[in-house]
């Protein structure tokens, strides 16, 4: 499949699929895609993905993205999976990786073990600059602050700043 | 992905006055293409072309990349005119941004992860007064002769060295062989060989990555 406004001439890999009314800038996405699991990125409806994302997934990486969300130009470099649930900002220079010194297109089972997956639950705004280390799991309507690196867990509604990172405001209560 | 010798019409798209030349993007260009004080060893990979398209420097060799040297997409050559860089034999660039007004040099092995700043100069001066100056000579028609001068001081980093995503290195500061950045630190003092630096402001940890 090819995108209609696409700049790359690349197609999609197959194992790509985008949901309704959703944009995904360009094929360049998948420079450095390397998954073979069959289902390695899934974009839910009314979702934008916009310039200078990068999924450099290794072959068993895989990504869910859910509704609504906001996805402005991270890196997601992983051999293991990622999933990001809907209302979701992320901001510009985000990088979400399994590896402190992650690198692109060199994951294979072999070479390349998970070390763990991330879980970004709705809500959720990471600001820009920021780094995500797997495992990691970051609760819902948490606030990540610009800059920082998060290498540990985040409870839901709370604030999480620095390098190194901390929570700096507990949970506020969502209304439901 | 198609091999590169063979080129049809269809590879080259023109959308939102940008053309992309899939060759510029991918790797798959001729390295010859790039400036000649760009020195490249054996078996370079360079995947896109506008890495180099803040390289101004003057100096022959401006850029010396040594052999299997892997520079990856989001990489960044930003010199001045006086600027050099060299990187060691079978170093891997994944995503390090080398702004650059005097010398940087990498050793050899050394894996820099994504969006990782590498500065030897603060491109600025300190001090209120020259800043204004500076300011000055700098707007869109200023005079950018009357700009004060820069200040530069070299950044050195050994072999073996690795560096996470997102860290920051500033001017004056030298990495000893076989030393590890964690993510996101942001380094202005020397680091010692074998240490694992980590935080903002960045300091050594015992802890090390397994």
């Amino acid at each position: 499949m090819k995108l209609e406004h696409d700049w790359y001439p690349a197609d999609l890999p197959t194992a790509v699929s985008i949901g309704e009314r959703s944009w995904l800038y360009s094929s360049y996405a998948f420079l450095h895609f390397a998954s073979e699991d069959p289902r390695a990125v899934t974009i839910g409806d009314d979702t934008g993905v916009y310039v200078g994302t990068l999924f450099d997934l290794g072959s068993a990486g895989t990504v869910e993205i859910g509704r609504y969300c906001s996805i402005v130009g991270p890196i997601i470099s992983t051999n293991a999976r990622v999933t990001i649930g809907d209302y979701v900002l992320i901001a510009h220079a985000v990088v979400l990786a399994d590896d402190p010194f992650a690198t692109p297109g060199m994951g294979s089972s072999s070479s390349r073990r998970p070390r763990g997956d991330i879980v970004i639950d709705d809500g959720v705004w990471i600001g820009a600059n920021t780094v995500v280390l797997g495992p990691v799991h970051i609760g819902t309507d948490a606030i990540i602050a610009a800059g920082s690196v998060v290498d540990a867990d985040v409870p839901p509604g709370a604030t999480w700043a620095g390098n190194p990172g901390r929570v700096v405001r507990t949970g506020v209560n969502r209304m439901d | 992905m198609t091999g590169s010798s063979r080129r049809s019409p269809h590879e080259q798209y023109v959308s939102c006055n940008m053309t992309a030349d899939r060759n510029d993007l991918d790797g798959s260009r001729d390295l010859t293409t790039l400036p000649p004080n760009v020195h490249l060893g054996h078996d370079c990979f360079v995947e896109r072309k506008d890495s180099f398209a803040r390289f101004r420097s003057e100096r022959d060799p401006g850029v010396v990349l040594g052999d299997r040297v892997h520079v990856s997409t989001w990489t960044e050559f930003s010199l001045e005119p006086a600027g050099f860089v060299t990187v060691g034999d079978d170093s891997v660039l994944v995503g390090a941004i080398f702004m650059c007004a005097g010398d940087i040099r990498v050793g050899k092995r050394v894996l820099v992860s994504y969006q990782v700043t590498i500065a030897d100069c603060d491109f600025h001066p300190i001090d209120a007064a020259l800043r204004r100056a500076d300011a000055i000579a700098i707007a869109p028609e200023g005079d950018r002769t009357r700009r004060p001068p820069l200040v530069t001081r070299p950044v050195v980093i050994g072999d073996d060295v690795r560096i996470g995503i997102g860290a920051l290195i500033l001017k004056g500061v030298t990495i000893g062989n076989g030393a590890q950045l964690l993510p996101g630190a942001v380094v202005t003092h020397d680091v010692p060989a074998g240490a694992t630096i980590t935080g903002n402001p960045a300091r050594v940890v015992d802890d090390q990555i397994p």
